[in-house]
Parts: structure tokens; sequence; C-alpha cells
């Protein structure tokens, strides 16, 4: 319990230091993070692990208790507690093992004076679009982003940079929007356009493009824990992979986000449902069945049921809902009964742990052959006189596609008369429940819709709702980081009161509110982006740039990071002219090196891949939740056990050993070496080509003339020629080439976003 | 000094994965790029509140996957032997969960006889002779319990502290903390044998959210490359890798003269150091480097690789001599010698229900202890011999034990062969070693061995008392993901560090 008598013994420090009193005390920017940092896991929402029944996440329960005297920090116990140097007093605990610098002390200090006034939360109040400011520098800016971007810019006494060569920009923007560079031929055609829409026409041509829908597929699969196997302990495989190409088609398609949104988590609940709606659904069916013996499959049902509560408030809210399951959320308004309550949404679908219900899920050319067989047949039926043969033919030719179509895990609804029961599980414990709940949707963040079936219908279309405050937020800050390497909010998975706040909330707003203005298109919403001259700077960097915007969170110069995992592969690939280019199909295995899958008691094997399928691009390649592919978890690719809302980006030796010896990437070397030996006549000419496949822009003369020195130092035994073209995949050629390639594919430059 | 949490943006944590690999004294070209991005931040990362004194500088964790019987190894009940073939009696069925028992089993009294050893007179069966001879160098837990009984649940819960996957390894979380103390090894080093992965898979190496640059490095022991992709391609010679990478190197330097990016200073060092690892990693994976006593004492064979390896079933090819852990066991000190942090051994094959000869107490389990006993006890006399036990914190177990029943199978009989326990979490043995662990035994079971009579030690207590001697608060170290200030042991205070056992 707080003493109130005892906290006169504490010696107040001055709180002169270090603050300049020159603007008021913002709550949401100054006092929110260190309250929630240091005081809310035991003075906030949660009643279970709350202290001496103070609350300070809300003003009115802090200043009925007394704790705060809005105007009088002297007559204000929270002022005294943080500033004594009584160590049994003093707050946050000494064995909290949370504390505050001086700084903070005094900001307490300065906001309790100046009426300790609470904001909400900025990210649970409805964005607004706001008029970009006008800078001074009145002619950089193409967009409304740029006018945000160069206010803070300017604030900071920066300047933007200059807009990237031509061939460093089609190089960028290509492999952000499709995931695979340009050609040669695409570079050269962009720089001698001399429309003032040239750069237009090469985003638009990339977005009509279908590898597109491949690129941005494969950031949606991450969030939907995608993988060709069930997990735990069997791990054995589920045919999810129409699942996969229904996200790329919704791509391609610009299907609207709250119809993407809709038709994943509640597809099959929509009046006059189609196959491909109800194939949507598999979204919530990937995650994990837990087929080990003896296991309870009501233990993983509910654990899977739990992952997609989880993962829809995470994916469409940027809410964190793992504390909420076993206790009331400490620092955002969830409580336990929350959590419950929008459980019950979820958990009133057929699947138990185990792989049904299932849905025939016919791919196009599957159905196109059903309809064909189909008239076909009734022809035959209609014909004056039937042959019985011909018609038992067809039947057999039908039955036999019918047969093939594959079968996909769906969501589907109980019965009315089989749904469940849901009550609280105490603890996150569920052989421990507790009060029953009725379904309900967070009514904190935004109210529930009126006179609706309350179903995972009414969920879908809640999250989709105009009000609500994050939905629009989160996903334009998903693809924002995906082009600039950083979220607008860094903790792209936190938009409560634990994340970072926005570099440019005003940014940010604008965006969310215009994305929602635009029919919620993704192809607009980036191309917006990819439009504005901030995306557009060169991405050079000087000492003094480092010192003033050391991680370009001002966005001081154009965006610079590795390539994810699968562009990395996908990119050898197509510069070295190996690259099959075909969309959507049963997940594929490339090589990779053997005694990799010693699963348990799966009988089923790795078989290295021969002809096309040696070489898709890496969204196909078959991902084994407890063994998934080597070169793409080194290049920090997830497991597809949980959703994974970013990917930490590492650098690391085994990311070297990578691209330097394994399969893919020498056979690459050696695709890549055959197409520079039939380029030129002098080693100098196959270089450069070479260097100009990879990298799209020519080599300077000092880089050519390291590179031919490299491959005239490479003489004698250094090596074995015959050895090594059989390693790439050649049959005859020039070794030394095949390491120059080796070389090439391996630059910093190559394996970075220019 | 605040316990912040190590933050969470990707800049900083880029820098903390780059120590990591660069070890704790940075390396030529890298350490300019690496001191300027640390600048700021280094602080908070190397001195912590969570940094206490450690006991123990790495850890060899010996995991036998499958979980043997602590009935037929440490635990002699005479009254188990008398109730031997009688029904078990309801109170130990009621409320309970088998993964296979159904209906109502026999008791199964010890299948190996045993006899007293060691200063502490501990009974240890005729399987672990040579176990017996360095008792008073080891800890046996008597009293471990857990809250899985299904083998992937329980192995991750013991080494990632959730039963769900997508949590960091121990290995991880530990490596995280403390780094390498080897810039040319990783810090965190997976070792299979037993001819299977064991049933969570990858997973119980996996970083969960932690970067990826902490999930343990599984080296391979089959005749491969001992990590993945190390090997040059067929063909290209070791100087012509060194050319190829100094034109790299060059070729890099231009980029970062042009574009100023300190990545691409990162980028030159870390394609030294794989160039390096090159070297250094089959150096120390060479146990042919061993003198032959050191050989002998383990039952290690250089080079052997084991037919259970590419078996489909490998149970079927068990063989006591086969020495593929005993070279694991070897390997792990050459690598805790070398600087290695964390290195996991898992042994697959321990799972005894019964079902086939190949699976059972009675066949397989005497087998199985013949592959690792002489390898444990000369791992334990070799880390002591060279000064290594003090500051070698040595853990052996499984993820739970097995039932005091039979498992009644299709026979409802004794037959040879066919004699299994099911998965037990109530109460098993576990031991530890070294690292400022106190020999002796510790907490005990009931008399027949079903429940923890005195001092139960939960998987949270041991994962507590594993980091402490490491030298983390286990309290205290958390990593802020999904609205948590997650933790190795899990979000409440149950996890209590053992000093019980401490020296």
């Amino acid at each position: 319990m707080m003493n109130r008598i005892a906290l006169c013994c504490g010696i107040l420090l001055s709180a002169s230091t270090g603050v300049e009193a020159k603007e008021k005390v913002d709550f949401s920017s100054d006092i929110q993070p260190l309250l929630s940092k240091n005081c809310l896991a035991c003075h906030g929402l949660d009643a279970g692990s709350r202290k001496a029944d103070l609350r300070l996440d809300q003003r009115a329960a802090a200043v009925d208790a007394g704790v705060i005297v809005p105007g009088e920090p002297d007559e204000s116990e929270l002022v005294a507690r943080v500033e004594t140097s009584d160590s049994i007093l003093v707050m946050p605990p000494v064995d909290s093992g949370h504390s505050l610098t001086e700084q903070e002390i005094a900001l307490f200090r300065r906001w309790v004076a100046e009426g300790a006034e609470y904001e909400e939360h900025w990210s649970f109040s409805p964005p607004v679009k706001v008029e970009p400011p006008q800078g001074e520098q009145s002619d950089w800016p193409a967009s409304a982003i740029d006018h945000f971007v160069l206010r803070r810019l300017e604030d900071a006494g920066l300047k933007p940079r200059s807009e990237a060569d031509r061939l460093t920009l089609i190089r960028r923007v290509s492999l952000d929007l499709t995931g695979l560079p340009p050609t040669v031929e695409e570079a050269e055609a962009f720089v001698a356009d001399q429309s003032p829409k040239a750069y237009e026409k090469v985003v638009d041509r990339l977005l009509a493009s279908p590898a597109y829908g491949e690129r941005w597929a494969r950031m949606w699969l991450d969030l939907a824990r995608y993988a060709d196997t069930k997990g735990y302990e069997k791990d054995r495989h589920r045919d999810i992979w129409r699942y996969r190409d229904w996200v790329i088609n919704a791509f391609n398609d610009d299907m609207p986000y709250d119809q993407f949104t809709i038709e994943q988590l509640a597809g099959d609940l929509l009046p006059d449902r189609t196959t491909e709606q109800i194939l949507a659904t598999a979204f919530h069916r990937n995650t994990m069945t837990n087929e080990e013996g003896g296991t309870d499959n009501e233990e993983f049902r509910v654990a899977a049921v739990k992952d997609r509560v989880d993962t829809t408030l995470q994916v469409w809210m940027g809410l964190t809902m793992g504390c909420a399951k076993c206790h009331s959320h400490k620092y955002d308004p969830i409580t336990i009964n929350d959590y419950y309550s929008f459980y019950a949404f979820f958990n009133q679908t057929q699947d138990a742990d185990a792989e049904a219900p299932f849905y025939p899920t016919p791919t196009a050319e599957q159905a196109r052959q059903i309809e064909l067989q189909q008239v076909k047949l009734q022809e035959l039926k209609s014909e004056p006189e039937t042959d019985e043969a011909a018609i038992k033919e067809a039947e057999e030719a039908l039955k036999a596609i019918q047969e093939s179509i594959p079968k996909t895990p769906v969501m589907l609804e109980l019965a009315p008369k089989k749904q469940r029961l849901t009550k609280l599980h105490n603890r996150g414990n569920f052989l421990d429940q507790g009060d029953e709940v009725q379904p309900a949707v967070l009514t904190e963040f935004v109210d529930a819709p009126e006179e609706v079936e309350p179903n995972r219908l009414a969920v879908a279309k809640w999250l989709m709702q105009a009000d609500n405050p994050l939905t629009s937020r989160v996903m334009v800050n998903r693809l924002w980081a995906r082009l600039f390497g950083v979220g607008l909010v860094e903790t792209e998975e936190d938009f409560g009161t634990q994340g970072t706040p926005p570099s440019h909330p005003e940014l940010l707003d604008w965006l969310a509110v215009d994305f929602r203005e635009n029919g919620w298109s993704m192809k607009q919403l980036l191309k917006t982006i990819v439009m504005s001259q901030t995306y557009r700077q060169d991405s050079e960097t000087t000492p003094e740039l480092i010192e003033a915007d050391p991680r370009n969170r001002l966005l001081s110069r154009g965006p610079h990071f590795r390539l994810p995992a699968e562009v990395v592969r996908d990119q050898a690939l197509a510069v070295s002219g190996l690259l099959t280019e075909k969309i959507g199909g049963p997940s594929v295995m490339p090589p990779q090196p053997e005694g990799i899958w010693k699963s348990t008691y799966s009988g089923e094997s790795w078989q290295n891949a021969e002809g096309p399928d040696r070489y898709r691009r890496a969204l196909y390649t078959y991902l084994k939740r407890t063994s998934p592919y080597p070169a793409m978890i080194t290049f920090d690719a997830g497991s597809g056990e949980v959703c994974q809302v970013r990917r930490v980006r590492t650098n690391t030796p085994l990311q070297a050993l990578v691209t330097l010896n394994d399969t893919a990437f020498v056979e690459a070397a050696g695709a890549l070496a055959k197409r520079m030996e039939e380029a030129g006549d002098t080693t100098r000419a196959q270089i450069a080509h070479g260097f100009r496949r990879v990298l799209i822009r020519p080599a300077t003369e000092a880089e050519l003339d390291r590179l031919v020195e490299l491959y005239e130092s490479l003489d004698g035994d250094l090596l074995d020629a015959g050895e090594l073209l059989k390693a790439a995949g050649v049959e005859q050629g020039d070794a030394r080439l095949v390491a120059v390639a080796n070389v090439l594919l391996n630059l910093d430059e190559t394996v970075m976003k220019p | 000094m605040t316990n912040e949490p190590l933050p969470l943006g990707l800049e900083s944590v880029r820098a903390t994965t780059r120590r990591h690999f660069f070890g704790q004294a940075g390396l030529g070209l890298g350490a300019i790029a690496l001191s300027s991005l640390l600048n700021g931040e280094s602080t908070a990362a190397t001195n912590p509140a969570w940094k206490i004194p450690a006991k123990a500088k790495s850890i060899i964790y010996l995991h036998m996957a499958g979980s043997p019987s602590q009935v037929d190894l440490f635990e002699h009940k005479p009254d188990l032997q008398r109730l031997h073939n009688t029904e078990c009696p309801q109170e130990y069925l009621e409320g309970k969960r088998f993964a296979f028992i159904k209906g109502v089993p026999k008791m199964l009294g010890a299948q190996f006889s045993y006899k007293q050893y060691g200063e502490t007179g501990q009974w240890v069966s005729d399987l672990l002779p040579n176990l017996t001879t360095i008792l008073d160098d080891i800890c046996v837990i008597r009293s471990v319990h857990t809250d899985q009984f299904n083998h992937a649940p329980a192995q991750l819960f013991m080494h990632t502290g959730n039963s769900l996957l997508g949590y960091p390894a121990m290995g991880s979380w530990v490596t995280y903390g403390l780094g390498s103390e080897n810039a040319n090894l990783p810090g965190f080093v997976v070792l299979s044998s037993g001819g299977k992965t064991p049933s969570a898979g990858k997973s119980l190496w996996g970083s969960g959210f932690l970067p990826t640059v902490y999930q343990g490095v599984q080296c391979r022991t089959d005749g491969g490359d001992p990590i993945l992709f190390l090997s040059d391609p067929p063909g290209m010679s070791r100087a012509a890798r060194r050319k190829t990478l100094d034109a790299l190197a060059d070729l890099n330097q231009f980029q970062h003269q042009n574009v100023g990016d300190p990545e691409t200073m990162t980028r030159i060092a870390q394609y030294e150091l794989a160039f390096r690892m090159q070297l250094s990693v089959p150096e120390v994976m060479d146990i042919g480097r061993e003198t032959k006593e050191t050989l002998e004492m383990y039952g290690a064979q250089p080079g052997y690789v084991s037919e259970a390896e590419s078996a489909a079933d490998p149970r079927v090819l068990y063989k006591g001599d086969d020495p593929t852990f005993a070279n694991n066991c070897l390997l792990a000190r050459r690598l805790v010698e070398s600087g290695v942090r964390f290195v996991q051994l898992y042994d697959w094959g321990w799972d005894h229900h019964g079902s086939s000869p190949g699976e059972s107490i009675d066949e397989t389990l005497p087998i199985k202890c013949r592959q690792i006993d002489r390898a444990v006890t000369a791992l334990i006399t070799d880390l002591k011999q060279r000064g290594l036990l003090d500051e070698t914190l040595v853990i052996w177990g499984g993820e739970f034990g097995r039932t005091p029943m039979m498992q009644n199978n299709k026979n409802t009989e004794l037959v040879k062969g066919f004699i299994g326990r099911d998965h037990h979490p109530y109460a098993f043995t576990m031991w530890m070693a070294g690292g400022g662990i106190k020999p002796g035994v510790f907490g005990s079971t009931d008399d027949i061995g079903y429940y923890i009579a005195e001092n139960p030690v939960s998987v949270r207590d041991l994962q507590s008392t594993i980091l402490h001697q490491i030298g983390i608060d286990p309290h205290r170290f958390s990593f802020p993901y999904q609205g948590l200030n997650q933790r190795l042991i899990g979000p409440t205070e149950e996890g209590r560090v053992v000093h019980e056992i401490l020296t």
C-alpha cells in the first residue's frame, strides 16, 4: 500500500534539470511513453496485477486517488514518489528494474504543473487528412507526401537529395514493385523516353505485370503464416497452395483491401458465395494442426483459434494480444473479457485440430476442362443415337479431372445448433474456464456495427468501417515499410501505447485517408508512394548526413537496404536468364543440400527438381515449417509457424556462404557466364555485359579493370575448369567467367536495393 | 542504470547482431563501421541490468530426445518392484491423460538391477556403469516436472519456454544476451545423433522473434559440409576463392565510396569472416586432431557416419558401439574450448513405448545407454582435466519422464522386446554438472516414483538456474514482442533459481 504520510520524508529534487521550459509538455509524446514503460504494469488496466488499487492510465482515477493534483506538483504524490531518493518509497520501485532519468522526472513535474492533461493515444482516434504544409524549396515536391517530408527536413536544417539517375531508379522501382530487376532493354527504353510521363509509364507497366502479384503476395503470406505443411511434430504435407495463388490473383486484380479482408476472414459467410470466396478463408486455415499421438484435439483447436484472434488483430489493427489471453492488457484498453468476447466470433468454425473441412478448389484451367467435358458429355447424350462407349469415356475423363481438383482446408461455420459456448479461460488455460461471454468487437476502438448478425462477417466489416482508426494506418504503414525499409511507425506490429510513435504523423494519416478514399486500391497506394520525389531521391549518403539522420527516419535520402530473401534469389535467376516465369501451381523443390529433411515420422522426402521447376520464383519453394528452406531463412525469411509482421534484417557470414556457394547461385553464375561469353569477343566486353545484366548500369572503367584483373589472375590450376563448370550446370565454357559471375552476384550493390 | 529492454529498432538490432558474429573484440575492417554504428547504443547493450556475475562461460546441453526412463536408470524403488505386474492403483489413473495408455495398466518395476555408488551412496542402475565413476562430479535432480506430455510441445517448452512454436531457443537467448567469445565461429551450435532430428524439428533452435542471426547453427557430422554452404563449389580452389573475395572487397569499397552506407563495410567484413570460417569450422569440427587416448576415452571414431543417419527408420539399426553421439560429445568439448557459447546436442531414439523391439525398455534402452554412457562420462572427465568444467555448465535429460506403469500396447503380458513405458510429466530425473553446480542429489519422488515427494524443480526453475549460472538474471532478461517483455522463463513469476544446488 502507498503510505502517503511517509512521503514527507522524501527529499525533493530540484526540477530545473535539463528540460527547457519553452513548450508545453506533450502527453502523447512525452508522458504517455513514460507511464507506459514505467508505471502501467502495476497501475494500469489489468486489475489482476494492479498495486495499491491505483490506476494511472486514466486521469480521473489518478486525480480521484489524490495522486495527481492538477497544477500542483508539490501536492501530487506522483511527483513526490518519482522525485524521492528514498529507495523504499521511490517509484518505479528499485526492484522493478525501471528507473527515471532526471529529465524524465522533471517532465512529470512540469506536466502536472501545467495541468496534467491526458490525451487519447494517437492511433486510437481516426486519421484526419490535413492540408500538406508548404516548404521553402517549392520546386521539389511532386506530391502531398513530399510536402510533409520536406517540412520535417527543413525543420532539421536538411535538404532532400536530388532524383536518382534513371538506371538506378528503374532498378529500384522494378525490384520494389515486382521483386525482379528490369531487363537491360527496359532500362534503355526508359533512359531514351523523353516524355514527361516516362517514369509513370514504367510504374504503370510494373503494376500491371503479373510479377507484381507474386512480389506482394509474398509480403501477405508472411502475415498469413502460409506454409505447405501442418506443423508440430509430424509436420505432414498440407495442400493449401491454391490459397497462395488466390492471394497472387487478388493482388494482380487489385482487389480492394476491404473486399480482400472480408473474403479472407469471412468469405464463407457471404451471400451467394463463390468457390474463390470460400478459398480465401484458407487464410485462417494456415494455423497448425497437431497429429502427434495422444494429443488433445481441443487443446490444439483452442490454440489455433487464439492464433486466429491474435493474427486478425495484429494484421489489421496492429494490436498485440499476446498478453490479453491470460490477463487484461497492461497498456492498451483490452481486458481479458474483451479478448474472449472477440474470440467467440472465431470459436464457431467446424475445424477441430484436423484438416477438415475441405473444399474443392479447381484452378482456372481445371474449371475450364470440366466445363469442356460437361459440354461434350451433354452433346454426346443429346445425340439421336447415343454412343454408350463414348459417353462412358467422357464421364471417366470428367471424373478424372474432378478427382485431380485440389481440396483446400477452409473455414466453414458450425450449424446453429452445434455452436460452441465461449467462456473465459482463466490465465489463458483452456481447461480452467470461467464465465460465459458473448461475441463482441473491441468497442474501445470502434463502435460495433448495428443490427448485424454477430459472426466473422461482422468482424470483417467492423475492421473496414470508415471510423476504424487503425486498419488503414496499419496497412499503409506496412506498404511504406516494404518500400523504405522502416515504417513511418517503426513497430509495424504494435500501434498501441507500447509501440513507437510515427515519424511523420500527418503523412501517415494523409495516406491512410487517401487509401480509403481511393476505394482501398493497393496499386494506387503504391503508385502514390513510388511517384513521390521522396521515394525517387538518390540513396547516396555522407558522414554528415549519417550524423544528422542516421537511420534515414527523416527521409533525407532514398531507401537503401538489403533485398528480401526471395528477391536475392529471384534476381540471381532473372539476370542469369534461368528464371522460370510461371504463375501458381503446387509448391516446388529446388535443390537444397542432402539430409536437411530428417523429420521424425513422416516418410516424405525432398526431391531436387529438375527442369523448369528448379528455377521458379522463391515464393513457390516448398515450405516445411519444421525444416524451412535454408537459403531463405538465412536471409531472414520466416518458417510460417506464426504471423510474421516484419522481418528484422541481419547481415551475417552465413548469408555470404549462401550467395557464394549454394547450388542455385552457382548455377546462376554458370548461366550468367554463358550469356557473357556469347555477348562479346573480348574478356572485357564479356565482363562488361555481365556487369550490366546484373546491375543494369554500365561498369566504370575502374570496376572493369579490377574484374578483368581477377579474370586474368585465375590462371594455372587455381580453377579445375571441368569441375566448376559441372557444378555450375554448364557443359562447356569459360570457368574463369563463372568465377567472375559469382563475384557479380555477390556484390554489395547486387544484394542491396539501389 | 535502467534495465531498459534492448531496443527493438531495426538498426540497433542489426548493430547487436553484428556484435554476435564479431565477438566482443571487433575485427579490423568492420570495426570502424561497427563502432560508428554502435555509437550511443553500446552502453545499454554492454552493461544492462540483467547482467549478473557469471559462474559459467559456456553451456553444453545434452538432450535425449524421446525421454529416457528414469525408472530404469536413476530411480531405485523397491516398492515398485513389489507391485511389479499388478494392476495400477486407480489413484494414479483418475483424471490423468496419457499419450498411449488406455484402461488399467500394470505396474512395471525397473528392468535392470541397481547398486549404490559414490560418496553419497546414490543408486544407479547397471545401464550406466561409466557414469557411476563420476557421480561425485554431477548433481542428480530427481524431481523435475513439466506441463507437457507430448514430445514436440514438451521439447519446445524445455528449450524455448513455450509449448507452441515461434519462441527463441535458450541458446538464442543466451547468445542474444552475451554474444560469442570466438569471432570466427557461431555462438550457438547444434549437433544431432540417433538418425533423426527431434520431434519439434529445427524450431528447437530457432530464434523465434529474436533476429535470425541468433538461431542455432546446425553443424552436420555426416560427411557433408559441417555448416551449410561452407564449401566452395567443386573446382574452386581456396586460392581462387581468395582472389575472388579480394576483387569483391575492392568493388565493394568502390561502392562504399560512392554511396557511403556503413552496411557495405559490414558486408565486406562478413565475407572475410565467412572465408575464415571456411577454415576454422572444419578445423574445430575435426576430431581427428585429438589424441588416441582422448578418442579412446570418449569412444569416438573420426569420420564415422552411422547407417542410422540415412535410414528411414534408424531404430532397427541401433548398435551399442555406434560412436556418433560420442563424436558429438568430443566436438562439444572442442567447441566450448574454442569459445562457442552454447552447444546443444540432441540424441534421438529414447522414446521407449515398447511397441516394437526397436523402441523398448528391455532391448533398446540398454543399446542407447551404451551409446552415451562412456561418452558423457568422458566429457565430464575431459572438461575437468582441462580445467574447463568450472566454467562449462553441462545438462543432461529428456523432455519428460516415463511412467512406472507398463504401456499396455497390444500385449497385456510382458513380452520380450515389447516392454515399454508411456510419457510421464509428473516426475523425472535430469543431471547437471560444472558451471557452479554443487554435486550431489536433489529432490525425491514417492515410493513408486510417480509423484515428487520433495523439492520439485519445474522447467521454468531449470531455465532460471541455467540463465543465472551463465550470468543472466532470468527475471530481468527480456525482449519486447507482442506487447509483452518476453522472457525465456515466461511472463509469470513462477520460475525460481534453484539456489540449493549451487556452489
